[in-house]
């Protein structure tokens, strides 16, 4: 006993000193951390013991027919999620946030009794966006007969892709290319694909031209996008064959694609080609750097007011409003999820409670960390389901493929996010367009349906 | 220095040329070939993947030694060159050609773009060939990323379906390892007997003084070409198996860091040697494998920590080791393994 | 073709070229001195940017301080990576040196991901973020700024290397390390000398550029740039680092600018058009526009 206690204590004093030497950028005072610490510490160990018992009393006795199903956990067993992305490489600064997300939320639902009385064990690799990495990492977890798994890169999963469905394990994924989730197989991508985000902008922008439509700027009858753009499989997902089709549909015209390298410092030669081709609304299928150095070099040419300017949901973000700073004001984009702000909302209540109490860094605060947070609630509701079903005997990948898709509608985190997964459907299409309006995001509209634009 | 075992002597032409000398070497080559083939049945699909991606890295590297460590010209265009191979073989496969015919036919293909690419080396030398190379290595997968997308998959590139040969089917790490080992053990021959040919000797003038190997007779550009061509071979084989590897092809998967590595897996090893390759492959592949395994243990231990800090000793340990190894190995494990047979042999009689 | 849009073009790839020159500067400056061809001049240059920002940020120092005292606790990390990682392979092959360069960008990248951490930042602004307009064209102040602030860096260098002992010492090691040696330079201290100053201008590079789009890890990859521009100049020359930049520059803008067919433009041209240029140019002039020619003896 001793022995844990000085560990514990040597613990803490190797974090407090990492976290001393680590950056604290925002103002939030760093010495009351340490304090609550030794309080906070003990709940969450202390608490598996007395609300465990909670969930595995109330639901089963009813389910009679079935040759008697064993839906709660054997004492000692476990369950593991897997996941893996780039922590260290390219894609670092947007995938820690969501390790630690998961971490913390499979540590939260331990508190809560874990996955029907089994404790949640989180296993994670990273790929530094190697593609050779992700593929080691694969066979690393699979050897250990997963029953689903969390991925972020679209790369990776694209390239795991038949491997999953060859070794029946499904995959939650925030790399939501149209070609790792279509055509259907053990991909599930965890917001719209980008070519449906791109589709529910159109949707909204057509009705809503005159109220959202650039001060000044020419031709300003009709909207005239240009996509500018990542030169990546991401960035070049948002137009495509169908999208083109659907906006001539819509009678919206796309004045060109424009491309930049991820990191490049100037994309003024591209917003002028764009104004030259006669775009008044600029669309981004990029994330972080990409959305603020458009925003910052419109407003740096001074042609900010000529157009109107918007993203898909990575853009989003922490770091975008971070990097582009005040050139963030009156930037659109499709949003399907809830957001920090939405403080009264229980689940991220909850998530803002667990990120307080395990004292993440406020450049944690991100997307990521929120959304990961509910990939783990959304894998144990699909886990629980799955063992409602077959129980735990009958646990394995395919099973719970079979619940995912048999599932019409799940709110993880009391509905941060919503999974209306299907037989040939992959993807939500809920969401909802948000504006930057003082730093912050404000919804605009009530939730949307994306219109289906998968590739065909 | 080559030092003969005790009591093995040159008694005919055969014998002098003979890389396997002796009954006992004959014994624990065919012990070493057994055991490489039986590894499947025992070893796990991790073991077994992490093999399987050494063995394409050494084909690959095991080209670019030809290049780098005997004709003595950098290329930084070697992943370029296993794109071509990988593209060929995909492309070739969704085709109907069988990946077994595909796999030496993107070998070629791969050849003569590297051919392509090294005609610059008619004029151009050291470090601004390099740079020749590494506008290959920029072109070659922009080309695939924008040019005939609808052969070549454009951005999110393409997927081939796993070679079949008659029942089976090769998409587990077990059922890839054979045709990749196969292949390794092949190329490993081929090259140490390239080597020992007079192309070899040839190339290995060049390296060491180009202008005296042009005035003892060796027409240099066209040597040149051939090593050029010998490389980009090696790496188009290596990118067919990478594309049965990998399942899904895609430009960002053959970046300038992957060549820069490839390079990097010929200088750990040692430049211009046969056993370089191979040692050079395993140790840098090995050390990512065991480092990237790192944090996830660390995690366990802090879970207070964030996961970044601690993945971030990956690359730190990564860039030490290697750091220690330069500095205490700087010539490459091959060398290394020369000091240590020729210590052995010299046994108890250390000079 | 966009024609009219040209001078624009123009002179946005002059001001880019001028960040590309600087970073080149670095490389040349290494590469020159020791022959090392240094694959961590971007993660120097991002270790750079982060430093500025943690003194900026984390002590709540004006930026303008927190500049300086990063160039020099970059100087610092210039001598500091010479001393422990290059020093030792000094008569070792020079592949040895480049595969240390590489390793080294491993380690940096990770200290930096554990002492700074891995998320975007911005950096207090240098610059204001606002136009300027010269005629029909317009500019971003921000980048026409970092433009004079790197040719002035350059100024500085060539009076370096013209008139001050230390310089001349460089310039002298660089010509031939035995010849220098045996005038009584001390070789390996001009080593030293010359990854301190690499690491000062990358240093100035990256808060130039991190004030343009901010601090993260990936500004590294930006150096990929200067290895075309390097070439174009030669890898020994300085004056060659700047018009190589400068070039490399104008090209990727006006090749990704000019273009008016959408077809045309969706293949991203500028990005490549550098190294294309640099093919040709390396069949022309095999060693560059002002890199040496070595005539070899038997």
């Amino acid at each position: 006993m001793k022995k844990i206690v000085v560990l514990i204590v040597l613990v803490m004093m190797a974090i407090i000193a990492l976290t001393a030497c680590a950056p604290a950028p925002t103002p939030t005072p760093v010495p009351p951390t340490p304090a609550p610490k030794p309080t906070d510490a003990p709940k969450p160990t202390t608490a598996p013991a007395t609300t465990a018992p909670q969930p595995t009393a109330a639901p089963k006795p009813t389910d009679v027919p079935k040759p008697a199903l064993r839906t709660k956990a054997n004492p000692g067993e476990k369950i593991t999620l897997y996941h893996f992305g780039d922590v260290t490489g390219p894609l670092a600064a947007i995938t820690t946030p969501l390790v630690s997300g998961f971490n913390d939320g499979a540590k939260y639902w331990n508190g809560k009794g874990g996955i029907r009385g089994a404790e949640i064990v989180v296993e994670w690799a990273d790929t530094a966006s190697k593609v050779e990495l992700a593929i080691a990492a694969y066979n690393r977890f699979r050897e250990k007969k997963p029953l689903i798994m969390q991925m972020y890169g679209s790369g990776e999963t694209e390239a795991l892709k038949d491997r999953l469905a060859e070794d029946k394990i499904p995959v939650l994924t925030a790399g939501v290319s149209s070609k790792g989730s279509y055509p259907p197989g053990y991909v599930f991508a965890v917001v719209p694909i980008y070519t449906d985000q791109f589709g529910l902008f159109l949707d909204w922008l057509v009705p809503n031209w005159d109220k959202v439509k650039p001060a000044k700027g020419q031709a300003l009858d009709s909207p005239k996008i240009a996509v500018v753009t990542w030169d990546s499989a991401y960035g070049r997902d948002a137009l495509t064959a169908e999208t083109r089709a659907y906006a001539e549909k819509k009678g919206v015209k796309i004045v060109g694609q424009e491309l930049f390298t991820p990191g490049a410092p100037d994309v003024t030669t591209q917003i002028l080609a764009a104004k030259k081709a006669g775009a008044n609304v600029i669309y981004t299928n990029s994330l972080a750097h990409g959305p603020a150095q458009i925003l910052k070099d419109a407003v740096s040419l001074g042609v900010r007011d000529e157009f109107m300017i918007a993203g898909s949901n990575w853009s989003l973000d922490l770091s975008m409003l971070a990097l582009a700073g005040a050139a963030s004001e009156g930037y659109y984009g499709v949003f399907p999820n809830l957001w920090w702000d939405d403080t009264t909302h229980p689940g991220v209540k909850i998530i803002q409670g667990e990120f307080t109490t395990n004292q993440r860094k406020p450049a944690e605060r991100s997307v990521g960390y929120l959304l990961s947070f509910t990939f783990v609630d959304a894998m144990k509701q699909y886990i629980e389901k799955t063992i409602d079903r077959v129980g735990f005997e009958g646990l394995t990948g395919a099973a719970v493929y079979e619940t995912i898709q048999a599932t019409p509608e799940l709110k993880p985190m009391e509905g941060i996010q919503s999974f209306d997964f299907g037989k040939d459907k992959r993807a939500p299409s809920k969401a909802r367009i948000v504006q930057v309006q003082k730093g912050k995001f404000i919804y605009l509209t009530d939730w949307m349906t994306a219109p289906d634009l998968k590739p065909k | 220095m080559a030092l003969r075992l005790a009591g093995d002597f040159d008694t005919s032409y055969a014998h002098d040329m003979a890389i396997i000398r002796n009954r006992g070497q004959w014994g624990m080559t065919i012990a070493f070939l057994i055991g490489l083939f039986a590894l499947p049945f025992f070893a796990d699909g991790h073991v077994i993947g992490t093999l399987n991606l050494i063995g394409i890295s050494i084909i690959a590297v095991i080209g670019l030694n030809i290049l780098l460590g005997y004709t003595g010209q950098i290329s930084l265009g070697q992943a370029a060159f296993m794109a071509v191979g990988a593209y060929s073989a995909a492309v070739l496969v969704k085709a109907g050609v069988s990946f077994w015919l595909a796999l030496p036919i993107s070998g070629l293909v791969a050849g003569l773009v590297g051919l392509l690419f090294g005609l610059p080396s008619l004029r151009i030398k050291g470090f601004y060939l390099a740079m020749a190379t590494l506008s290959a290595q920029m072109i070659i997968p922009w080309f695939f990323r924008n040019v005939r997308t609808d052969i070549f998959g454009g951005m999110p590139g393409l997927t081939m379906q796993p070679p079949r040969l008659g029942e089976i089917v090769f998409n587990s790490q077990a059922t890839m390892y054979f045709p990749i080992m196969l292949t390794v053990v092949v190329c490993v021959i081929a090259a140490k007997n390239i080597a020992r040919t007079r192309l070899g000797r040839a190339l290995i003038a060049i390296r060491d003084n180009d202008l005296a190997a042009e005035v003892l007779g060796i027409a240099q550009f066209s040597h040149k070409l051939r090593a050029f061509f010998l490389s980009a071979l090696y790496a188009g084989l290596a990118g067919a198996l990478w594309a049965m590897y990998a399942r899904t092809i895609n430009p960002d998967q053959f970046s300038l860091l992957n060549s820069v590595w490839y390079l990097g897996m010929v200088i750990v090893g040692g430049m211009g040697s046969a056993l370089g390759p191979i040692l050079g492959a395993a140790f840098v592949r090995v050390l990512e494998e065991v480092t990237v395994q790192l944090a996830p243990v660390l995690s366990k231990l802090f879970p207070q920590l964030e996961a970044g800090l601690l993945a971030a000793l990956g690359p730190i340990t990564f860039g030490i080791a290697l750091m220690l190894f330069l500095v205490f190995e700087p010539r490459g494990l091959a060398h290394r393994w020369e000091l240590i047979k020729a210590a052995w042999r010299l046994r108890p009689f250390a000079h | 073709m966009n024609w009219d849009l040209f001078p624009q073009f123009l002179a946005t790839g002059l001001l880019t070229g001028g960040i590309y020159s600087l970073i080149a500067l670095g490389l040349v400056l290494i590469y020159k001195s020791s022959r090392v061809f240094n694959f961590a001049q971007g993660h120097l240059l991002m270790v750079g940017a982060f430093t500025t920002w943690w003194f900026s940020e984390n002590l709540g120092w004006n930026v303008w301080l927190a500049f300086a005292v990063a160039i020099g606790v970059s100087a610092l990390i210039g001598l500091l990576v010479e001393r422990v990682a290059l020093r030792p392979l000094i008569g070792q092959p020079i592949l040895a040196t480049v595969m240390m360069t590489l390793a080294l960008a491993q380690t940096l990248q990770g200290a930096a991901i554990i002492v700074f951490g891995a998320y975007q930042r911005s950096l207090p602004a240098l610059f204001p973020i606002q136009p300027l307009v010269l005629g029909d064209v317009r500019l971003k102040l921000n980048l026409a700024l970092a433009f004079a602030l790197a040719m002035l860096g350059f100024v500085v260098f060539v009076f370096f290397f013209r008139f001050t002992r230390a310089g001349l010492a460089m310039r002298a090691a660089a010509e031939d390390h035995q010849l220098a040696q045996s005038v009584g330079l001390s070789v390996p201290r001009i080593f030293g000398m010359a990854w301190a100053i690499a690491s000062v201008v990358a240093t100035m590079c990256g808060v130039l550029l991190a004030n343009i789009s901010g601090v993260e890890l990936n500004l590294s990859i930006i150096a990929l740039k200067a290895f075309p521009a390097v070439l174009f100049g030669g890898l020994e020359s300085v004056p060659g680092a700047i018009v190589g930049g400068l070039t490399v520059g104008v090209i990727e803008s006006l090749v990704g600018g000019l273009p008016q067919d959408p077809a045309l433009r969706a293949l991203h041209l500028g990005d490549i058009a550098p190294y294309i240029f640099m093919l040709i140019v390396l069949w022309f002039r095999p060693d560059g526009l002002f890199g040496l020619k070595r005539i070899e003896r038997i």
